[in-house]
């Protein structure tokens, strides 16, 4: 058993599983600068729509895992919205019409559209996420980023490699605190907790640096340092999915720039 | 050169100092891989919590994101690893499914070079507190520069500069000292001896 949150990945192919990851990762920016861009709610409200159209019809995605995992997206866009509106600075605009009020707090239309423009984004960014990096595993957006975008290969698997070790660090927390009861350190103060977190993060840090240096030893004895040119067992190229997926990609962003309400 | 000379010398002699060794790749990512967990552990559970609590309190702890800026290069003492640390750290946290998803990748990227600047600008020699506390303050600048246009627009000018003033001085202190003393009982634990921070 882990602590750790299991990925929402594709459970069926579909149109998106079939898209080089990187085609999808310039839709998802495209569509991340697209939200940002503006004040106007219009915009991510679009966006969201879209998102939602893409994952219902073309991801592959489990879709009734996904309001679960999409929990603490919900808290910071409630949090998020709130607070964009209370604290906006058109709100103290006397020219402008309140079109609430409670005591010293005055809300304006400007503050409330801008402020769920803000909160918006929140829902923009959670869901392009999803169909970015869900439709496919880490180790084929290791493949597309060195193969298409020329990343430095060592850089990219060795952090592939990195990843596959996080299960075991949350393994190491576990074993962690058991050892620590085990001689009896017990935290029982709110200060005595933070500082047993810290050693506990400080002993975990320590077991991954080792586990880094023996994964290290394993990986040069297979040569990953020899400076041959490495060649590769999945090669990808672009298809016109690939085309078709950045195309309309774009075209959502711009039209939903531009579109007029 | 005896012939038991590893094949990778002939590759980094011309820049023995830059170039990184598969250990320097390895404990970096995997570095960075152990604060991604910790971020997203951060974002679910301690960030919600927080934020309906209201300003100032979320700021003052922002620092805690941008320490893999601050510990990797003072661990590796290698040009690049402020920024490949904290891009793989927001990688992870947005695999772990971070709230924030595809914008860590900005702030990462950013925050990341934020610190990367300021080790740069003192050529990659100096690792003491003070390089240290500076980065992280230069980390908290890339922070503030991002998450002001992106959550916070519409706040008033007065309250983004507070945020940004809290965000650089988290940075700095939690980030930069605190990165500092963390490198420090790391090396007292042995477990940097394969780099020349443990020497």
């Amino acid at each position: 058993m882990s602590l750790l949150p299991a990925p929402i990945a594709a459970v069926r192919p579909d149109f998106l599983t079939r898209v080089t990851p990187v085609a999808r990762l310039v839709a998802g920016i495209a569509w991340l600068v697209a939200a940002i861009a503006t004040l106007d709610p219009i915009v991510p409200i679009r966006l969201t729509i879209a998102a939602i159209v893409a994952l219902v019809l073309w991801s592959g995605l489990p879709l009734r895992r996904i309001p679960r995992r999409l929990a603490p997206l919900g808290f910071a866009i409630l949090s998020l919205t709130a607070f964009s509106i209370l604290l906006s600075g058109t709100n103290a605009d006397r020219s402008l019409i309140a079109i609430a009020e409670f005591g010293p707090i005055r809300l304006t239309a400007p503050a409330v559209s801008a402020g769920l423009a803000v909160g918006l984004r929140v829902v923009v960014i959670g869901l392009t996420t999803l169909l970015v990096f869900g439709p496919s595993d880490p180790t084929r957006m290791a493949d597309s980023l060195v193969q298409q975008w020329r990343l430095p290969d060592r850089f990219a698997y060795g952090t592939l490699a990195a990843l596959r070790v996080a299960p075991f660090m949350a393994d190491d927390w576990i074993a962690i605190a058991a050892a620590r009861r085990l001689r009896g350190l017990q935290a029982k103060s709110p200060a005595a907790r933070i500082r047993d977190t810290r050693d506990r993060l400080l002993v975990m840090l320590v077991a991954s640096i080792r586990r880094a240096e023996r994964l290290a030893l394993a990986m040069d004895a297979r040569g990953f340092d020899s400076g041959i040119r490495r060649t590769h067992f999945r090669a990808l190229r672009m298809t016109w999915r690939d085309w078709l997926t950045i195309a309309v990609g774009l075209a959502v962003a711009v039209a939903s720039l531009v579109l007029p309400h | 050169m005896s012939a038991l000379t590893p094949t990778t010398s002939a590759v980094g002699s011309s820049n023995e100092f830059a170039r990184w060794r598969t250990i320097d790749i390895i404990v970096v990512a995997i570095l960075a891989v152990a604060f991604g967990v910790v971020f997203w552990a951060w974002n679910a559970y301690v960030w919600v919590w927080l934020k309906p609590f209201g300003e100032p309190w979320e700021y003052i702890i922002t620092g805690v994101w941008v320490m893999p800026a601050v510990v990797a290069p003072l661990i590796v003492r290698k040009p690049g690893a402020a920024l490949f640390a904290e891009m793989v750290a927001a990688i992870v946290s947005v695999l772990l499914g971070s709230q924030w998803g595809l914008d860590t990748l900005l702030s990462g990227f950013v925050q990341g070079a934020g610190a990367e600047l300021v080790f740069g600008f003192v050529m990659y020699r100096s690792f003491g507190p003070i390089v240290a506390f500076i980065a992280g303050a230069g980390a908290g600048i890339g922070e503030a520069l991002h998450d002001i246009p992106v959550y916070f627009p519409t706040y008033g000018a007065n309250l983004q500069f507070g945020i940004a003033a809290l965000e650089i001085a988290s940075g700095a202190v939690i980030a930069g000292i605190g990165g500092w003393l963390l490198v420090r009982s790391l090396r007292r634990t042995g477990a940097l001896q394969a780099f020349p921070s443990g020497r």
